[in-house]
């Protein structure tokens, strides 16, 4: 009965999406938390490290968001469509487990889910509500603008 | 208690109970709607902007919640003041307390623009907020109107009755001070950054709270064909009489104040003369239909025991604390903040411009979701348990 | 114009007095200098040793404060949600043009959050959300808040705005999100790595931001020769941001 029982539960485990470490790997050979430590209890290093860095100032990269993103999250596919949380594919390194097991997390409301990329390609430019326009496609880059073009892009190494 | 034998029976059964409850059901399933809309797609669908921050939605909800802790006051009436007449409502008020203010809490909550973290305004709190301190008092005041009516309908604890109604009394009289002050203490606001606000809305409480118990207790004894006597109306109808007058006048000594307040008869002038639709609404909404024509129906000679006029009468007592409460929370954010006095200003984020509002059909839903969930309440409530005294004939009640 | 050339002449005069009454670093208002942010190592928590204010000298800033917008709004994403009304857009920062109705008296200056010591918006707050961080800088807690509005509300400047519809392609290092509140942060993630605030330096010429509590550094000096009014000072509130030329 039990031998039936166990079967069947690994019958189950036989869906669990694998999360896509190819980026992260192209980029370090290993994650700042051992893989089975990461799995237990990386919402509570991430609950953790975002009151020290809000409310405190501490921006230390080991257990910061952006640098997790930066590492397990490539901006676009192969194909050159952006990645989000909340795309069908699920493909998102986040979503692929999240959005399996329906633990929903409402991080990505507000925090970027990918690394920025210079050139947004999904920028909307909203005609008509600005005297200033901001597109990005248009607006030569300048000084202040190296924060889109070069910051983000030095994965794990900018602070 | 009383010491003529009360007895209390639940709501029977018929086809109007549950037409009332389907009706209920399927506004309240409008309000789950506009929840679940907002919550998916933003306040984006709303009217609600950077400028007009509360709307609608924050209109039905104070409207219930202040409504709600006058609607104790019956009760507590015959509890703390030993007035007997009163004292067969009791329960009655306590229950309709609990579904108004359920009612006015689900729209505020649901209204929120992360209602999901509610876990996390429940157990984070800054104790300098009086919105921290109307949480706490909230849902305090649901456990002590929970105790109150089992002080009432147990015979065990009837010994606590006294203490409890009086608890109940003192926490609600706290609590509608609180949710003055949620506009009170506002600095920035110069309509009604005010000590005012907080005895005003007590006074609005008494008023609204007693207009709706009145329509309620009147209707459900209708629909239960209980009797309900001369004298409990009259003595409600002058009572409300009382309450309209008091608000009104808290009113006036709030407009007098102001007007001599120059840095705020930019908004008073707004407000009073050229406003718009807030100056129509105020005049005749909140002054003409919610003060002086209650008042004149209710001392109306030739009216004197007339059950319409004194629901009419209720009625636009409704009618006039909603407009109040729009004319106040939405034309209060219309005038703009005065950042440099005596200048004109002009931005593109709208300084220096009376700001627009118009309701959009997804607040409506959510305010109206809220009144039906407090008459849900308040009907199933009486149905299921021995809230309602089974006749306020003149007989059946004595005077003290 | 010739009121602005009368008041520049003033204060050159002023900034030559400052000089030779012999200090060192000079308050010249043309530079931004690196010093004005002294570093803080990344693992160290803000502390109220540092009070950050701004300094803005309104009849030096060429257009308004327009660049100063500009370059908030890139850098922190702002002013273009697709799906928000204008009155529902986002606003951070904006210009105000003011005119005295008696003497016609026309100047425009931008207007952020104050940074109040004692704000407003911090003591409505139901859950402690709308935080002042040690330092002095008044910002949201987006992960407490709770989107309730209350803060904007209170705010007498109007500095707060709501998140109205869903984002996506946020800058990572400012999140913002629907449903949550959000201001002027003082770009806090640029202080804190020892870089000026974006608007800041879009506008070298006429803003210095810097250490309030600190004697010694430029902005200290400049407020203690020059003075620097705050908007509503009637409210008592100390704000960080101060004004030349209101």
């Amino acid at each position: 009965m039990l031998a039936l029982l166990t079967s069947a539960l690994v019958g189950c485990d036989a869906g669990v999406p694998e999360p896509n470490l190819a980026p992260a790997k192209a980029k370090a050979a290993q994650c700042v938390e051992s893989t089975a430590d990461m799995r237990k209890n990386h919402m509570a290093y991430l609950n953790v490290h975002r009151d020290k860095t809000v409310i405190e100032g501490i921006r230390t990269t080991k257990h910061s968001l952006n640098e997790c993103i930066n590492c397990h999250v490539a901006p676009t596919r192969e194909d050159g469509s952006a990645v989000h949380y909340t795309d069908e594919k699920k493909d998102h390194f986040c979503a692929s487990c999240h959005r399996y097991v329906g633990v929903k997390i409402d991080c990505f409301q507000c925090h970027a889910d990918r690394p920025q990329v210079a050139e947004n390609i999904n920028y909307q430019h909203k005609l008509s509500s600005n005297n200033y326009h901001l597109s990005a496609k248009t607006a030569k880059p300048n000084v202040n603008d190296w924060l889109l073009l070069g910051n983000s892009q030095a994965q794990g190494a900018a602070q | 208690m009383s010491s003529k034998s009360a007895t209390y029976s639940e709501l029977r059964a018929s086809k109007a109970y549950y037409l009332i409850l389907g009706v209920c059901v399927a506004i309240l399933g409008l309000g789950a709607v506009s929840f679940f809309h907002l919550e998916h797609t933003g306040h984006y669908v709303t009217g609600m902007n950077n400028q007009i921050v509360w709307g609608l939605p924050h209109v039905f909800a104070i409207f219930l919640i202040v409504a709600a802790s006058g609607a104790l006051n019956i009760g507590s009436i015959g509890t703390v003041f030993r007035k007997t007449l009163y004292q067969k409502m009791g329960r009655l008020s306590a229950l309709l307390a609990i579904a108004l203010l359920i009612g006015g809490l689900a729209i505020l909550v649901l209204d929120l623009g992360h209602a999901d973290r509610l876990l996390i305004a429940m157990t984070h709190y800054n104790f300098k907020s009086i919105f921290a301190w109307n949480i706490i008092l909230y849902n305090g005041f649901l456990a002590l109107c929970i105790l109150y009516i089992w002080t009432m309908q147990d015979r065990k604890v009837k010994a606590f009755y006294p203490y409890v109604g009086f608890f109940a009394f003192s926490w609600r009289l706290i609590l509608t001070l609180g949710t003055g002050s949620i506009f009170g203490f506002l600095v920035s606001r110069a309509y009604y950054n005010s000590a005012i606000m907080a005895p005003l809305f007590i006074a609005m409480s008494f008023a609204l709270g007693l207009a709706v118990f009145i329509i309620l207790l009147f209707f459900t004894f209708r629909l239960d064909k209980r009797e309900l006597g001369d004298l409990v109306l009259n003595r409600l109808r002058y009572l409300l009489a009382i309450f309209i007058a008091s608000a009104m006048f808290l009113e006036l000594a709030r407009h007098l104040t102001a007007l001599y307040i120059t840095q705020r008869q930019g908004v008073e002038q707004f407000i009073l003369l050229d406003g718009g639709i807030y100056t129509l609404l105020f005049w005749i909404g909140q002054i003409v239909v919610g003060g002086l024509i209650p008042l004149s129906l209710i001392f109306c000679r030739a009216l004197k025991n007339n059950h319409w006029s004194l629901l009419l009468a209720s009625t636009l007592v409704l009618v006039g604390g909603f407009v109040h409460l729009y004319v106040l929370i939405v034309g209060g954010q219309a005038y703009p903040l005065e950042l440099f006095p005596n200048a004109d200003v002009q931005s593109s984020f709208f300084d220096g411009v009376i700001h627009s509002y118009t309701p959009s059909i997804w607040e409506w839903m959510l305010g109206v979701g809220g009144v039906a969930i407090a008459l849900l309440l308040f009907y199933v409530g009486m149905k299921v348990l021995r809230f309602l005294p089974a006749s306020l004939a003149d007989a059946e009640v004595e005077v003290n | 114009m010739s009121q602005i050339n009368a008041y520049r002449r003033k204060f050159m005069a002023a900034l030559g007095g400052i000089a030779v009454g012999g200090l060192a670093s000079g308050v010249m208002l043309r530079t931004v200098e690196a010093g004005d942010v002294p570093a803080k190592p990344v693992d160290q928590p803000v502390s109220n040793k540092v009070r950050w204010g701004m300094l803005i000298d309104v009849n030096r800033l060429t257009d308004g404060g327009a660049s100063m917008v500009e370059a908030c709004k890139r850098e922190h994403g702002w002013g273009n949600d697709p799906k928000a009304s204008p009155e529902q857009q986002s606003q951070w920062i904006r210009t105000v043009k003011v005119t005295d109705k008696l003497t016609q008296h026309s100047f425009t200056l931008p207007v952020m959050c104050q940074h109040c010591a004692e704000p407003p918006c911090v003591d409505v707050c139901p859950t402690g959300a709308s935080m002042k961080r040690a330092d002095g800088i008044v910002q949201v807690n987006k992960h407490t808040c709770i989107g309730c509005r209350y803060c904007m509300m209170a705010c007498p400047y109007k500095a707060r705005s709501f998140v109205h519809e869903t984002l996506i392609d946020q800058r990572p290092h400012s999140p913002r999100g629907m449903g949550t509140v959000e201001s002027c942060n003082m770009c806090v993630h640029r202080v804190d790595k020892g870089q000026l605030p974006a608007c800041v330096e879009a506008a070298p010429q006429a803003v210095i931001f810097g250490d309030l509590n600190d004697p010694n550094s430029r902005i200290s000096q400049a407020v203690k020769e020059l003075g620097g009014s705050q908007i509503r000072a009637d409210l008592g509130l100390n704000t960080g941001v101060r004004y030349l030329g209101l």
